[in-house]
């Protein structure tokens, strides 16, 4: 490290502060505060505990500071969460009251009062602290140029959860319209550590950009759970080893224990209650529970009043709960950044490593555990992929620049291709998203008369809103996350939480399921509230919540895969992990690091092929359905599939003969429009589309429309539009979303590219012991949606007609 | 097409999978809640549904009359959806229909949509008899047997750990709900409170609509 450099932040402002608190700057926050002087846009690489907050104040306190009593706003800082928002003013008050020093600091969130929001209107802070959603409306303000135009930087925190997605895209148009407020804006990055950082800067910065980053040498110390218990060969609850969990809770002071989804998480929680005989203060933490509730558990973290916490992703992100001792992950780890942020929840002290330990839920996640350590030891991360931006996210852009007044389409074109994820927005598609905004953009011109935004007459480039009343429906409807309709839970007059529509409906009164940690018993339901009441009952359902099923990282596949081709299992696993393996070995093979191994045998009355690819579960979805058509082509009269991380299963009646000529490049192009057709996945996401983008309204509380009515309109409007417009640009836009999120497309394509070369097909007289944890998956036929409805009818009228002891007429 | 039989008030009906009711022994034909228009009529408050469903809707019934050739098509209410959506008919839709007008009686009962607009050639009711049977938009006091709209029935059925909603036909002793024959249409549940304030909500006779289908539950 350069001497000269560190001196320049001796003479900081925060220097005096640092030296009372007995710390010293970080060699990445001198060098941050080096190339932000210099004029660079910078994202800045450093693991939790490293003063990544701090880092990105440092230079806009240093100007504050010189500029001497400036007025108006200087710094927007961008959070992802409401609550981490919160947490940074309280960081950034403590060294500004402290050193008594002149600056201003807010936030500004969805929680804000009205009043306080107009009041930062008047008279806007020096700091202002935000989320994306707000930094979107600020900008829809008639008044937001000059609001902005004196803004000198922009932090964006944790920038590492806003690459890939639709938020991704919404924040980086917003970025760029600042630039065009105020030209000479700075980009500030911080991020977790990435394994490709050049994308990170690509996405933040402009062309003069930096990265700093600051690598953690005190690795984390991982284990997996050392089980005297019989690991089972499938499922996801770790029941067989409770007991021994809760041993390894109360050996450490405070456990945070994550899982994948929220049901494991009830599921957890009820099951560490039955046995906790010691009385320890365990709770639980996941999205779908009220805010209140959360903040008592995060309080109550925070300041170690409870001994564990049973938690989802909820608990990634944020704060810092210092006296978590341990970490322990139950199921799969997914992937290694995502493993690694979660083990880094403990410990926030960069000088000792963080505990953790892994416990497999069944024998494959074993193998995935053991990889992801591996992984983690050569510090190999996952690659997070840029993706290109939505379309249905410019259109909610171009509305609310339509709110903040009048625009030129070419200036605004010229804008947004300047945001990364819209570097190849092409001006045809740009247009047409105009015309989406103005009235429908249908090819029939039936709308004439009801525009949201007209051409002026002597400048057709030129287009203003209709009239004032639409800027309210662009601020109720501002951002990219849609629920699923969600109804709230009542128990008495206290609110529990919200609970997926879909899973009330198969519930009749008097069924009892577990939420927050309790048995409740459903009484009835009116207008989006759920009562309900404490129940006594042992048998319950678990809500089970779409969404969130992560599959596994190409990179922990591939470690996955390398780890399983060595030969020295006795090394690797415990006896009944190697006992496994040895025989999979024997009656069939182990495939090496590059193969796909295909297996294929007669049982009951079936025939059933089994294609390992370790492609992750969106990808080996959509192989099994395209292989499902393949075999109905070949007429080996398949009768379904089922799918996981690793590996598909399907079962035909007839044998499957010519498994190389239909699995292979030619499948994904015959097949896949059918598949995203027929499993209504476009259906899906097009809802998601004409809600992001205007087209209809989105449900709030308090709104007559229930969630499920929205559903069923977008439905039909997915129809109509599927039968008469096919071209249209929402429907090319879910089709890419497809594409892009839910089916994997690129990864299935890479795989089958290569897949034919290096399929090793065993023939087999039985089950073999590596297809045993896919087949006790199978428990249910996968037909498409308009199939199983059918099916469903039918079949109970026909139970029906034969209770009635009579048969069909037609 | 498949049509599912329904005896209600002594006489055969056929339901059919594109959700009109046909009365065999008259030779008639019945829908109910066509609200053609509705995109428009939704575009005023800039909700711009697509402006397919006009011509979608005119379209079905036009197949169904070249299908049947029926004496009288009695439509039992909201065949628009507002004054607007006369707009959306074109010109060579209306002299279609004054052409179909030739042998069958278009016989509009006027519905809460649709109360006080006029199209050439549409005969006008609030409600209209034949024999023992009263066609109305909502069910009034009356010892007739009741055929009518309005309402939009679907039903959930749950089913194997299932839930679907399907649009349905729907009746009691005295009265017989019609689904919604529009496109852009939601719908109301066979047990909601609008519609067991109707029928009760004991012995009802549901019968929902499938693909190329009607069932009977």
């Amino acid at each position: 490290m350069n001497i000269n450099k560190s001196n320049l932040l001796l003479l900081h402002p925060l220097n005096k502060w640092m030296k009372k608190k007995k710390w010293s700057w970080f060699p990445h926050q001198i060098e941050t505060f080096q190339h932000v002087r210099t004029g660079s846009d910078v994202v800045v690489f450093a693991p939790t505990g490293a003063g990544k907050t701090l880092t990105g104040f440092i230079n806009p306190i240093d100007d504050l500071i010189k500029l001497k009593k400036f007025k108006g706003l200087h710094t927007l800082y961008i959070s992802p969460l409401k609550s981490l928002a919160n947490d940074i003013v309280r960081n950034l008050e403590k060294p500004i009251k402290d050193l008594d020093l002149n600056i201003s600091f807010e936030v500004r969130t969805g929680d804000t009062t009205p009043y306080n929001k107009q009041k930062q209107k008047q008279k806007p802070p020096n700091i202002l602290i935000t989320t994306p959603e707000s930094l979107a409306l600020l900008n829809s303000y008639e008044n937001a140029k000059e609001f902005f135009y004196n803004l000198k930087y922009i932090i964006i925190d944790e920038i590492h959860t806003f690459l890939d997605n639709k938020r991704a895209d919404l924040l980086s148009l917003n970025i760029e319209r600042l630039q065009t407020f105020s030209p000479n804006l700075q980009r500030i990055g911080l991020s977790a550590t990435l394994k490709n950082k050049q994308d990170a800067k690509k996405w933040l910065c402009r062309k003069k950009s930096k990265i700093v980053s600051y690598e953690n040498s005190v690795l984390p110390k991982i284990k997996i759970l050392q089980s005297k218990e019989r690991i089972p060969w499938s499922g996801h609850m770790a029941t067989y080893s409770i007991n021994e969990i809760y041993k390894e809770i109360m050996k450490s002071k405070l456990t945070i224990i994550f899982v994948n989804t929220r049901a494991q998480a009830e599921y957890m929680f009820k099951n560490l209650w039955l046995i906790n005989k010691k009385k320890l203060k365990i709770a639980v933490h996941h999205g779908s529970l009220e805010k209140n509730l959360r903040l008592k558990v995060e309080n109550n973290l925070s300041k170690g009043l409870v001994d564990c916490v049973v938690a989802t992703s909820s608990l990634e992100l944020g704060l810092d709960y210092g006296d978590v001792e341990k970490i322990i992950q139950v199921g799969a780890p997914k992937g290694i950044n995502r493993l690694l942020q979660r083990v880094g929840r403990s410990n926030h002290n960069l000088n000792t490593p963080s505990k953790a330990i892994l416990v497999p839920t069944n024998r494959f996640e074993f193998i995935e555990a053991k990889a992801a350590i591996e992984e983690i030891k050569k510090n190999n991360l996952d690659k997070i992929d840029l993706k290109e931006g939505s379309f249905d996210v410019v259109a909610q852009h171009i509305f609310a620049t339509a709110c903040a007044g009048q625009f030129d389409i070419n200036d605004l074109y010229k804008e947004i291709i300047k945001a990364y994820p819209y570097k190849k927005l092409k001006l045809n598609d740009f247009k047409q998203l105009i015309n989406l905004i103005q009235d429908g953009g249908y090819v029939l011109k039936n709308y004439d008369q009801f525009k949201r935004i007209f051409q002026l007459r002597e400048n057709k480039n030129i287009y203003k809103l209709v009239n004032k009343r639409e800027t309210r429906k662009y601020r109720m409807n501002v951002g990219t996350i849609i629920e699923n309709p969600m109804l709230k839970i009542k128990l008495g007059t206290k609110t529990l939480g919200n609970i997926e529509e879909v899973f009330i409906q198969n519930l009749s009164q008097g069924d009892s399921f577990i939420f927050a940690g309790q048995v409740l018993e459903f009484q009835s339901m009116k207008n989006n509230l759920v009562q309900v009441k404490r129940s006594k009952s042992l048998i319950s359902k678990i809500p089970s919540y779409s969404g969130g099923r992560m599959p596994l990282s190409t990179n922990l596949a591939n470690s996955v895969r390398a780890l399983l081709a060595k030969s020295n299992m006795r090394d690797l696993y415990p006896e009944q992990i190697t006992e496994w393996l040895k025989r999979q070995k024997n009656i069939s093979k182990i495939p090496k690091k590059d193969e796909y191994l295909v297996e294929q045998f007669p049982r009951k009355k079936n025939f059933y092929t089994v294609v390992y690819t370790f492609a992750g579960w969106h990808a080996n979805q959509t192989l099994g359905f395209l292989l499902l058509r393949g075999f109905k082509e070949f007429n080996y009269k398949p009768l379904g599939f089922v799918a996981n991380d690793y590996a598909i299963v399907l079962w035909s009646l007839k044998e499957v003969k010519e498994i190389k000529t239909i699995l292979n490049l030619g499948l994904l192009d015959k097949h896949l429009d059918n598949y995203l057709e027929e499993t209504s996945i476009v259906k899906r996401l097009f809802r998601d589309n004409a809600i992001i983008s205007c087209l209809i309204e989105r449900r709030l509380p308090g709104m007559e429309k229930t969630g499920k009515q929205v559903l069923f309109s977008s439905d039909l409007i997915y129809t109509v539009l599927k039968k008469n417009e096919p071209d249209h640009i929402l429907l090319k836009s879910s089709y890419e979303d497809a594409k892009k999120n839910m089916i994997d497309y690129d990864r299935l394509r890479e795989i089958l590219k290569k897949i034919d070369k290096k399929i090793i097909l065993k023939k087999l007289t039985c089950i073999s012991p590596l297809a045993v944890p896919i087949i006790l998956e199978i428990n249910r036929e996968n037909l498409s949606k308009k199939e199983t409805d059918e099916y469903i009818l039918e079949d109970l009228e026909n139970e029906i007609l034969k209770e009635a002891n009579v048969l069909s007429i037609n | 097409m498949y049509y599912q039989l329904i005896n209600f008030g002594n006489e055969e009906f056929h339901a059919y999978p594109n959700k009109s009711l046909y009365w065999k022994r008259l030779n008639t034909l019945i829908v109910s809640d066509l609200h053609i228009g509705k995109s428009i009529s939704y575009a005023k408050n800039k909700q711009f549904l697509p402006p397919y469903d006009t011509k979608e809707i005119l379209n079905k019934i036009f197949v169904s009359l070249d299908k049947i050739k029926p004496i009288n098509l009695i439509i039992v209410g909201d065949l628009l959806h507002d004054v607007f959506s006369t707009l959306s008919i074109k010109d060579q839709d209306y002299k279609k229909l004054s052409q179909y007008m030739k042998n069958t009686d278009f016989i509009w009962i006027k519905g809460n949509h649709d109360k006080n607009i006029q199209i050439e050639g549409f005969k006008n009711f609030t409600n209209y008899k034949i024999g023992k049977f009263l066609f109305t938009h909502i069910p009034i006091k009356t010892s007739l047997f009741q055929i009518c709209g309005h309402y939009h029935p679907k039903v959930k059925i749950v089913h194997r750990g299932k839930t679907i909603f399907k649009t349905s036909f729907v009746h009691n002793e005295k009265i017989l709900i019609l689904p919604s024959f529009g496109i852009l249409t939601g719908g109301l549940d066979v047990h909601s409170k609008q519609i067991s304030d109707v029928l009760g909500k004991n012995n009802l006779s549901i019968y929902p609509v499938g693909q190329d289908k009607v069932y009977k539950l």
